[in-house]
């Protein structure tokens, strides 16, 4: 029990990082960023990089590998997202190309073999009489942590206030002088820097390839739907509900049957209530 | 028939014999290899866009249906001994019904929703091909079917022939009345459904005709390549069809067609640099977004026809 009360937080933990940088996007710039993935696998790179040309510390190499993907998301957006917004598609097919131009890059810059990148905290902790690897435990305490300032900050900060008002009404927003271009680079930024955080901490627990980036952009996807696109809350409340039935699944049946859990889940929803279970 | 147009009908023909007359002029199996895989990538491309350039709703999981089609041919024939070409006849049927039966709940969706969809359909099925490898040979596929045709250029005949076939006549759909029906509903629905019109049965329909000729070249393609291997469902083929089509024209048929050709004969061509083909498909995809509406065959043939005229 105790192991399914961690491993299922710990998964779910990864999920809400990746899902509501992913749903913040849509439901402030209404945009399906397509793209999701290929911020987490360059937040990987990224973090390799830093740790493998200038020896950097772990954890100023996550530093830095967010801060370049927060640069990164800004840019995306004003160059690939932005002189497209008037078509919802076309988005959708601009941010499919550029995942697909940014993996391939990836593959042939750093061949397909997979790479190490160094744990932020070693070694196994033992808790609740499970042994469970410490970094693991920065993973639950990060997502909390970080999802609990995001929502400080949409709900008390000036800038957090505006990107809440353009995600209500963007014209709305524009008329009581609030720059929309502003916050949606802001809020490519921010959920760029939550991906690569999400793959610098679940980085060296599992492997650093180039099409590392696509199992997490579904998960985000199937936890999104679930929740409702748009719906911080709702995501949260998903991550946690595919999260711990993935963990019972994989428990109960095999880790390979855990797989098809959040994508039936997804189709599911897709068709019963395409809003999600906590959308508007 | 009075939406056939005589320049185009007439380059069509020519294109077709110009195809027929490879064997002619090369034995090489190599080049009919690639000219037999370029023409499914037509069939594959021209389905697609018959339901999502006619109305609009994108299908970003159609490799379910070619990748059924495949794998219904290949089951029958390495399972059962049963001949190729009753394959062939059948795998449009097994797609066909799956494209119904998919089309019912998901197309009532809007936009990213039905894209999304559709998309998690063709993941499921990928994931339990895999997972029941008992069945589908998991990551190896079906492998060992017995080829249909004596010789290659057998085999290209035959699958030019149906391509050339399948891709007219869904142009001709296009064009008749229920294509325009399918276009005002692409446009706006509720008018439509205010005008009368049973929306969801033309939509679903049409999914059906989609999904049918995308598993009749998914079967075509196994029969060339002697297996249905799990690659023919995964969404990399659903995405490159996606693009295909955007660079022929979406709603044109014949566009999504024609670029599926010959990008899928480019990048053959290029499989010495392997590596760099998705690459090339990613950039192509990246400018004609950013650049144009229609794609580049369409308005390209436009212009042609017009400096001609």
């Amino acid at each position: 029990m105790a192991e399914i009360l961690l491993y299922g937080a710990a998964s779910s933990a990864s999920y809400a990082l990746m899902a509501v940088g992913f749903t913040l996007v849509f439901g402030v710039a209404r945009v399906l960023n397509l793209a999701h993935g290929a911020f987490y696998a360059c937040g990987a790179y990224a973090m390799y990089g830093f740790c493998a040309a200038f020896g950097a510390a772990p954890a100023i190499a996550v530093l830095a590998a967010i801060a370049v993907l927060a640069a990164v998301g800004a840019i995306v957006n004003r160059f690939f997202v932005e002189p497209l917004r008037a078509r919802p598609m076309a988005v959708l097919m601009s941010t499919l190309a550029l995942s697909i131009v940014a993996e391939q890059t990836l593959l042939i810059t750093f061949g397909s073999q997979s790479r190490n990148i160094p744990l932020i905290l070693d070694g196994p902790v033992s808790l609740l009489g499970v042994r469970i690897g410490a970094q693991g435990l920065l993973l639950i305490a990060v997502a909390i942590v970080v999802i609990g300032a995001l929502w400080l900050f949409l709900h008390k900060a000036k800038l957090g206030k505006a990107i809440y008002a353009t995600s209500q009404d963007p014209v709305g927003a524009q008329l009581v002088g609030i720059r929309t271009s502003t916050v949606f680079a802001v809020v490519f930024a921010v959920s760029a820097a939550m991906a690569a955080l999400s793959a610098a901490i679940v980085g060296p627990m599992q492997t650093v390839s180039p099409e590392m980036g696509l199992m997490p952009m579904i998960k985000a996807f199937s936890v999104v739907i679930v929740g409702g696109l748009g719906s911080i809350g709702g995501s949260i409340a998903a991550a946690l509900l595919l999260g711990y039935s993935e963990t019972i699944v994989s428990y109960l049946v095999s880790t390979e049957w855990a797989q098809i859990v959040s994508l039936v889940a997804v189709f599911v929803t897709l068709v019963v209530r395409p809003s999600g279970l906590f959308g508007k | 028939m009075r939406f056939f147009n005589r320049t185009d009908s007439v380059v069509s023909l020519a294109a077709l014999a110009l195809l027929a007359a490879v064997p002619l002029l090369t034995s090489d199996n190599y080049v009919l290899g690639i000219l037999i895989t370029a023409i499914c990538y037509a069939i594959w491309a021209g389905s697609w866009d018959l339901l999502s350039g006619l109305t609009g709703r994108e299908n970003f999981g159609h490799s379910l249906f070619i990748g059924a089609g495949a794998y219904a041919a290949a089951y029958l024939n390495t399972a059962y001994g049963i001949d190729l070409g009753w394959g062939i006849v059948v795998a449009p049927l097994v797609s066909g019904t799956l494209g119904a039966l998919i089309g019912l709940p998901t197309l009532r969706l809007q936009g990213p929703y039905f894209a999304l969809a559709t998309l998690v359909a063709s993941a499921i099925a990928h994931t339990l091909c895999l997972l029941l490898w008992r069945v589908t040979g998991g990551e190896e596929g079906l492998s060992g079917i017995l080829p249909m045709a004596g010789s290659q250029s057998d085999y290209y005949y035959l699958v030019l022939t149906i391509g050339f076939v399948s891709i007219a006549a869904m142009k001709l759909f296009a064009l008749s009345d229920a294509g325009l029906v399918l276009r005002a509903i692409g446009s706006d629905e509720a008018i439509c459904r205010a005008a009368a019109i049973d929306v969801d049965a033309y939509k679903i329909t049409t999914f059906a005709f989609s999904a049918a000729f995308a598993g009749l070249g998914g079967a075509l393609f196994a029969g060339y390549q002697l297996t249905a291997a799990p690659d023919l469902l995964s969404s990399g083929l659903s995405i490159t069809i996606v693009v295909m089509a955007y660079v022929g024209g979406m709603g044109t048929i014949y566009g999504p067609a024609v670029a599926a050709l010959f990008l899928a004969l480019i990048v053959e061509y290029l499989r010495g640099f392997g590596e760099y083909r998705l690459l090339v498909y990613g950039l192509i995809l990246l400018v004609v977004v950013r650049l144009t509406r229609h794609g580049f065959v369409d308005p390209f043939w436009r212009w042609l026809k017009g400096r001609l005229a």
